[in-house]
């Protein structure tokens, strides 16, 4: 049984790891069985810095051969090491699920020995909790690069999500800074995991039609990577443009972001802390690219960061006011969500109400939907609320941005702690 | 004015509605919180089964899914739920049809933001519910929510925990689910439940409090939004918070 002193150790290794849904699995339970999965996910705790725990995010073992310079677990440190069996892990998994304590297995590891044996080691952990323990929750499996892909390939039947984590947004960083690693590392396996998924959607379509077993599920919620933002020299405009490449070719469900935090001085690495004001930027930039119908080329040109004063979408609104006002009542959907203020919620909101007669400026706010920014943007019934002046709507909407930090910096010790809201833990 | 003084339950509502329905200045509210106004006629109502079906009746015809809307609000923990409900099944037979996307009338507004604070409760439980094995190997689980969500996550945990034996108790409305991996009992219960711990569950509830400490990553605090995600109200049960 895992005692508490190593729990911490194989913990405090993976915590740095953002990623943290349980979403997009509908996993059944089976007769006999413990636990299922549900689609929306859920989250069952939350820690002091904001967090949630939906998953045990933990370690197999954090012995590395690796010497990545940014990670805490790099083989030169001097750190506390441990590692678990499976069947500790599995025992664990368990005794905390039966209590509703998580919603699942979070498993990643350093790279103990060689990475075929690490992932041997993570596969067999998995498919003794799903089979001996006959488990049908959530499980998140972490990809180890240049693993073999047939191991990896093998785990997809039986995780929920896998992902292997692309660190930094070029090869030539990576190369730097991750000297073990390199792009194909990363990318191949995510590639031959979503060519594979595909197939097998193919599959499944084809089957429908006649009899025949179902398919088997096979990474059921999809895959998701992870980017350090900061340790690197690439701008906000490449890593967005990564990011709507992977969403689009490996069909990603997400991509994490995580502001460097330095952990190792080294003359490689920044000597500060990226802010997490620019963490949170990219975060809004990301929502953009995935709900919003926005392309990266409209937020964010190659060689350019985001605005830090402004959110990107009220960037894009300003650079584009020959767009502006429109008419919340005839206004397509697709224009309704570029209206800085009006997010997916409000937008359908809007679109639901107006069927049944005109809205006014008073109903939108009795309809809570905010109208701080969004006034400067639409006519309701052709009267519009906002200011005229570029420029003047340009510092309102910047002084809103600030007046937002300034709320939050009474809380909090410093300006980048203060502005870590809201990212990496939906 | 009226007053109809209902039992609290559904049926009882429906019966209120059945007379309430065109009687314009009338209050309808459960017998446990009343204050009266000066002139108003206090009316007790009887479920009546006929009266509270034809109610119903006439809401699903107009709505298929109303019923389940109405069943949401009266679930609410808060004075008040009654009017909201009503409200909104005024508007529904008064248009004959469904009313829930019309998004910008009061009594829509009102009935599915009192709804959402049901369902979200609910879906919240099912997350920071916390059950203790006791020593016979049943799990129990305490929890006291503000709206009457009991039963609205039973079958998340009883397709979820199928082969455990557990009880489910809201504490604050002294009532109680025993399942024993089969089926499902509904019970009131007056007196306290006491769960004999063994050191099993000393030992898990201490793992898991570590698994608390060291997740957290202490250069980031946020406190706020801790608890805004997790109200401190509810930690009370909650293993970690101790």
């Amino acid at each position: 049984m895992l005692d508490a002193a190593r729990l911490k150790i194989l913990t405090e290794g993976a915590k740095y790891d953002v990623s943290c849904s349980s979403s997009g699995s509908a996993r059944a339970n089976r007769a006999g069985g413990l636990g299922n999965a549900a689609p929306a996910g859920i989250c069952h705790s939350f820690t002091p810095d904001g967090r949630c725990i939906s998953l045990l995010k933990i370690l197999q073992s954090n012995r590395c051969a690796y010497n990545c310079l940014y990670c805490p677990n790099r083989a030169d440190a001097d750190v506390p090491r441990a590692a678990a069996t499976p069947e500790e892990i599995c025992e664990l998994t368990v005794a905390f699920y039966k209590r509703n304590y998580i919603e699942g297995l979070f498993l990643s590891s350093a790279v103990d020995g060689s990475p075929d044996a690490t992932m041997e080691r993570m596969l067999e952990t998995v498919i003794r909790l799903r089979k001996v323990y006959n488990f049908n929750g959530y499980i998140h499996l972490k990809g180890i690069p240049h693993a073999d892909r047939l191991l990896a390939a093998r785990a997809a039947r039986y995780v929920d999500r896998m992902s292997y984590n692309v660190e930094f947004p070029s090869e030539a960083s990576l190369k730097l800074l991750a000297p073990q690693k390199s792009k194909e590392s990363v990318l191949l396996p995510m590639k031959q995991l979503a060519l594979e998924t595909q197939a097998r959607k193919c599959e499944k379509a084809e089957r429908a039609g006649g009899a025949g077993r179902a398919a088997r599920a096979f990474l059921p919620a999809g895959q998701t990577t992870q980017m350090i933002v900061g340790a690197s020299p690439e701008t906000d405009g490449r890593i967005l443009r990564l990011s709507e490449a992977m969403y689009r070719k490996f069909s990603l469900k997400r991509v994490y972001y995580s502001a460097y935090v330095p952990v190792v001085r080294h003359a490689l690495l920044p000597e500060r802390c990226t802010g997490l004001l620019r963490e949170h930027r990219l975060y809004q930039a990301d929502w953009l690219l995935r709900f919003y119908g926005f392309t990266a080329e409209e937020i964010a040109g190659d060689g350019e960061n985001l605005p830090q004063d402004l959110d990107p979408k009220c960037a894009w609104a300003l650079k584009n006011m020959h767009l502006f006002p429109v008419e919340i009542n005839t206004a397509p959907a697709e224009m309704l969500l570029r209206v800085p203020g009006i997010g997916n919620l409000g937008a359908y909101k809007i679109v639901k109400a107006r069927r049944w007669g005109a809205l006014g400026y008073e109903d939108l706010a009795k309809m809570r939907i905010v109208l701080k920014r969004a006034r400067h943007f639409i006519t309701c019934g052709g009267k519009f609320f906002g200011s005229e002046n570029g420029e003047t709507v340009r510092t309102l909407l910047a002084l809103d941005a600030r007046e937002e930090n300034y709320e939050q910096l009474s809380m909090f010790s410093s300006p980048e702690t203060a502005l870590s809201a809201g990212t990496g833990q939906l | 004015m009226n007053v109809y003084v209902t039992d609290g339950t559904e049926k009882c509502f429906y019966t209120a509605a059945f007379a309430a329905y065109a009687d314009k200045d009338c209050v309808v509210t459960p017998a446990r919180r009343l204050q009266l106004r000066m002139g108003a006629q206090v009316l007790r109502v009887e479920t009546d089964e006929e009266k509270s079906a034809r109610v119903l009746k006439k809401v699903r015809a107009c709505d298929k899914s109303a019923p389940r809307d109405i069943s949401l609000i009266l679930r609410r923990g808060c004075d008040g739920k009654e009017m909201t409900a009503l409200g909104y099944l005024r508007l529904l037979v008064r248009e004959g049809g469904p009313v829930r996307s019309r998004l910008a009338h009061p009594a829509v507004i009102e009935a599915m933001e009192e709804r959402r604070k049901v369902t979200l409760e609910a879906h919240r439980f099912t997350g920071f519910l916390r059950f203790t094995e006791g020593e016979g190997g049943v799990f129990y689980a305490p929890f006291s929510p503000d709206n009457d969500v009991l039963e609205l996550i039973l079958p998340h945990f009883m397709k979820r925990l199928a082969s455990q034996p557990f009880v489910i108790h809201d504490v604050s409305r002294k009532k109680a689910a025993l399942y024993n991996g089969k089926d499902c009992l509904l019970v009131q219960t007056e007196r306290e439940v006491l769960v004999p711990q063994g050191e099993r569950e000393e030992f898990f509830r201490n793992l898991w409090q570590e698994y608390y400490r060291s997740v957290n990553i202490a250069a980031r605090p946020h406190e706020r939004q801790m608890k805004g995600y997790m109200p401190v109200r509810y930690w009370k049960f909650l293993p970690e918070k101790q």
